[in-house]
């Protein structure tokens, strides 16, 4: 539907508010970010972190402390809200409780003065598009939660908007409409291909819709990317706690050579992809491992680093480990393990970390 | 533009008063007030309106919470309950004396039941007594109206809890309902006392000379005396208490201390609250207060059909020709001035509701607040101030119809001004931004969006208006002139000419109107559109 889709860019935004004890706080802080054209961009985080803020700024619904926002080539920072063309999802739906389903949809149609044919067409093309044909006379309270948010969706893609924002849409939802609603979300987003924004908190729910993800924390990008590049390649020990789960390791760098190091923990030794300004050699280094990835066997299997079994929880398509290592404790994930693998609580385990699925955190902290 | 308004008609009026108490000869002193605190008669009535004050408010906090509570707890028929609620807004929509006069047909020297009935000559219904029965009966629906939500979150869970560890019902009211209900008792108190400090015309009528309150002294020493002055001290002494009461209460309201129940007001608990003696007691107390409170009404009615209560009894229509003819002015001026001042006072309270919830202004705080003020202060200091500031240039309005209206609309706005910051604090503000994002700028989306949406509080505040547009008298009784007077001063005037009759059908006819009225906005509120959920919070209370 969009021709031709356009960029966002956001250089340098922040948003600061006066906080009655803390002063002024920095909700935002120095964002910068640009969403290709066609792009679903989505900005994940823990709560409080910024997004919504960030997503409001974009829609004009906030104006920023600092910094410019371009959509497409124009600087839209001074324009108001209902001149940048844009559609918004809100968390809650916000449909006008005192429409019915097709004045809501209508209503930006309405706005720039279509004609009343016009109008029919195009509503009724578009509720068809989310399956809500025959709702037309229905009042928005007598609409279930996944129907009301498909109305909002419907009223957001109408207006033929160049961007799409998305602020937790589907939080409402129960677990299973969840699902399925985020796949139409995406079905729609690449059929009408408009460049769109989609906050949530939900990691799974982020890799599943996204291009690329930009991990917030406390008002900054803590990385962006692609979902697998978050995944088997996070920035900082948040992102890697934050995108699943992690196991962090301290090593010791025992030699470089080039763009490679050669790590040494527990008696082993593994060589990884080190990061440009990399630690030099002696130093403590941290890495992460996901839990999925470790290897664990009989205690004296050849090469494997000994470990303990504390707890072990069958979840059927797969089994969950803690083990004890020297002094850290790792968790492991067996998938599609046989039936007959059983490492009871207090068995004595060699325990195996696939050289390549180690990685190196460039710093800790944050 | 609306804070300007609001100057002239809130802030002004209240500094001439002041000025007018405070200032001799351009200089501040206190000279005035100690003169008047010597005074044994204003001392009395400043001691008189306080017992009186808290009397009502003890008896009507119970009598209330009776209500509540039987409402609330004894499983009753809907039909019931809709009784219940009927005779509790009756005193509500009625002129604030109607209460009284049906008191003088009952009690006074010819009335029902001390004459008739028990034969005795040459009674005296004036006085203390008298003034606080009919001032309970009057404001007592306001503590109802106040606890009936407390109880009901109160209710459900937390009770059923407590019967589940055994405690008796007795027990469990004593230990966890009354407890709970103390911040809504305290806060329906307040309300009653200030309802009881402000009224004017209960205790014109029955209280008599033995028991002078400061609103009637203010009004005598005004109308009596003409001593502008004497008024304004005695304003002020009023405005101590009452301002106090209603900073109380706003802390009390404000500070959430109020409904902090589970807040689900879930459904009414399978369980019975009450055991069948307590429930048939407590039914029946109810039903003697609301049987007593339609007798009165049908007194009411009756006397305005007799030729004359208490002498003949003969059936007449009398009475009605004379309010249709010579009462007639009386009648076309309050219904123009209630006609006028209903949509400007709908439509002012909808945009300073809007502005105190929405705008992001310095001052919004202080916009509510002045906002409220004519609306908290008894009606007798707001005449007062009235009269004082706008007897003479440079803003000489007296005597006309817009000051009275003017009086009306920033006297009885504030409940529209209410009912649209609860609405709007309901109404999530995504929706707005929808509107915007969808391409309406912020004047078509107040239109489209926002004023569809507070409609309900703007017809609320307008009912509000009306209704004590036809009812009102403590502040207007100083702003009527030959040219412009009211239905309830007219009334007044039959009371103290004792021409009870024409009084009687005045008072039958303002409850006719205001009962249509209430209805056909009732009846528009239904069918505006929206979601059952936006429900409307019409305070009728306050004189
Ligand atoms: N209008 C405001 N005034 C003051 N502080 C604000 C305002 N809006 C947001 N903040 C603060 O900015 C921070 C970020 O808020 P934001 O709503 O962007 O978080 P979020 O990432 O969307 O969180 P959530 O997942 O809970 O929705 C919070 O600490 C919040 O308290
Ligand atoms: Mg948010």
């Amino acid at each position: 539907m969009a021709a031709n889709p356009v960029s966002i860019r956001l250089v340098g935004i922040s948003a600061r508010f006066d906080h009655r004890v803390k002063g002024e706080v920095a909700a935002v802080d120095d964002v910068s970010l640009e969403v290709a054209p066609g792009e679903l961009l989505t900005l994940l985080g823990p709560s409080g972190c910024g997004k919504t803020t960030t997503l409001r700024m974009i829609a004009g619904f906030q104006r920023p402390s600092a910094g410019r926002i371009l959509i497409g080539d124009h600087d839209v920072t001074e324009v108001l809200s209902n001149d940048r063309n844009i559609g918004f999802v809100f968390q809650n739906y916000a449909l006008f409780p005192h429409l019915g389903i097709f004045e809501n949809v209508a209503y930006g149609l309405r706005v720039r003065r279509m004609d009343e044919a016009a109008i029919r067409r195009v509503v009724g093309d578009v509720l068809e598009l989310v399956g809500l044909k025959g709702y037309e006379r229905q009042m928005p309270h007598q609409l279930s939660g996944g129907e009301q948010q498909r109305v909002a969706l419907a009223r957001a893609i109408v207006i033929k908007p160049r961007v799409l924002l998305f602020d937790e849409p589907l939080s409402n939802l129960d677990a299973k409409l969840r699902v399925q609603m985020r796949g139409e979300i995406q079905r729609l987003q690449r059929d009408v291909g408009i460049t769109t924004v989609y906050v949530t908190h939900d990691q799974e729910e982020a890799m599943a819709i996204s291009d690329r993800i930009a991990v917030m924390s406390k008002g900054v990008i803590a990385q962006l990317g692609r979902a697998e590049d978050l995944y088997s390649r996070p920035a900082s020990e948040f992102v890697a706690r934050f995108i699943g789960r992690a196991n962090l390791l301290r090593t010791t760098v025992l030699a470089r050579d080039g763009a490679r190091l050669t790590l040494g923990m527990a008696g082993q030794r593994y060589v990884v992809d080190a990061p440009e300004s990399g630690p030099p050699v002696g130093a403590v280094a941290h890495a992460v491992i996901r839990p999925e990835t470790i290897l664990i066997g009989p205690a004296d299997a050849v090469g494997a680093i000994p470990g303990r079994v504390v707890t072990r929880t069958y979840l059927g398509e797969k089994t969950e480990y803690t083990v004890t290592v020297g002094a850290d404790t790792l968790q492991i994930v067996r998938i599609g393990a046989a039936e007959t693998e059983r490492f009871e609580p207090g068995a004595a385990v060699g325990i195996r970390l696939p050289a390549g699925r180690l990685h190196l955190l460039p710093e800790v902290g944050t | 533009m609306l804070w300007s308004l609001l100057a002239l008609f809130v802030v002004y009026p209240l500094s001439a008063m002041f000025g007018q108490a405070f200032l001799v000869d351009g200089r501040p002193s206190l000279g005035p007030l100690l003169s008047a605190l010597g005074q044994p008669n204003h001392r009395a009535a400043l001691a008189n309106s306080l017992v009186l004050g808290t009397l009502v408010g003890i008896v009507g906090t119970t009598i209330g919470f009776l209500f509540a509570f039987t409402a609330t707890r004894c499983n009753l028929p809907d039909r019931w309950v809709r009784l219940l609620d009927a005779a509790t807004l009756l005193p509500l929509i009625s002129p604030p004396f109607t209460t009284s006069i049906a008191f003088v047909f009952s009690f006074g020297p010819r009335g029902l039941i001390t004459y008739e009935l028990l034969g005795i000559k040459g009674t005296n219904v004036y006085g203390l007594a008298s003034t606080l029965a009919a001032e309970v009966l009057t404001y007592f629906p306001i503590a109802y109206l106040a606890l009936r939500p407390v109880l009901a979150a109160i209710g459900g869970n937390i009770e059923e809890m407590a019967f589940s560890l055994g405690s008796s019902r007795w027990r469990v009211f004593r230990t966890v309902t009354l407890p709970l209900a103390v911040p809504g008792l305290a806060n329906a108190f307040l309300l009653l006392f200030a309802a009881s400090l402000a009224d004017f015309a209960t205790p014109l009528i029955l209280a008599g000379s033995r028991f002078p309150v400061l609103p009637t002294e203010a009004y005598l020493q005004i109308t009596g005396l003409f001593d502008l002055k004497g008024g304004a001290v005695l304003s002020f002494l009023l405005l101590v208490p009452a301002a106090i009461v209603f900073l109380l209460q706003r802390h009390w309201v404000g500070r959430g201390h109020f409904v902090t129940v589970t807040g689900k007001a879930g459904p009414q608990s399978a369980l019975d609250g009450v055991s069948r003696g307590a429930r048939c007691l407590l039914v029946a107390l109810c039903a003697t207060v609301a049987l007593s409170i339609l007798y009165l009404y049908a007194l009411l009615l009756y006397a305005s059909v007799v030729v004359a209560f208490g002498a003949n009894h003969a059936l007449t229509l009398k009475h009605y020709v004379v309010i249709f003819t010579e009462g007639w002015k009386a009648i076309k001026d309050t219904l123009i001035i209630a006609f006028l001042g209903m949509p400007v006072g709908g439509l002012f309270g909808v945009l300073v509701g809007y502005l105190v919830a929405r705008g992001e202004f310095r001052g919004r705080q202080a916009m509510e607040l002045v906002s409220m003020a004519n609306y908290a202060l008894p009606g007798t200091i707001v005449g007062i101030a009235y009269l004082i500031a706008f007897n003479d240039p440079p803003i000489a309005l007296t005597g006309g119809a817009l000051i009275i209206v003017a009086c009306y609309v920033f006297r009885y706005s504030p409940t529209g001004v209410r009912t649209t910051v609860a609405l709007l604090k309901q109404i999530d503000r995504g929706i707005e931004e929808a509107s915007r994002s969808l391409g309406a700028g912020s004047f078509t989306t107040f239109r489209r969006v926002t004023l569809p949406l507070v409609l309900p509080a703007f017809f609320a505040g307008l009912g509000v208006v009306f209704i004590r547009s036809m009812t009102a008298i403590s502040a207007t009784i100083f702003l009527v002139s030959i040219d412009w007077i009211l239905i309830t001063v007219r009334i007044l005037e039959n009371m103290t000419e004792l021409s009870l009759g024409p009084a009687a059908a005045f008072s039958v006819f303002v409850i006719a109107v205001v009962m249509l009225v209430t209805t056909a906005i009732g009846a528009l509120l239904r069918r505006l559109p929206g979601p059952p959920g936006i429900a409307t919070v019409a305070g009728y209370g306050g004189g």
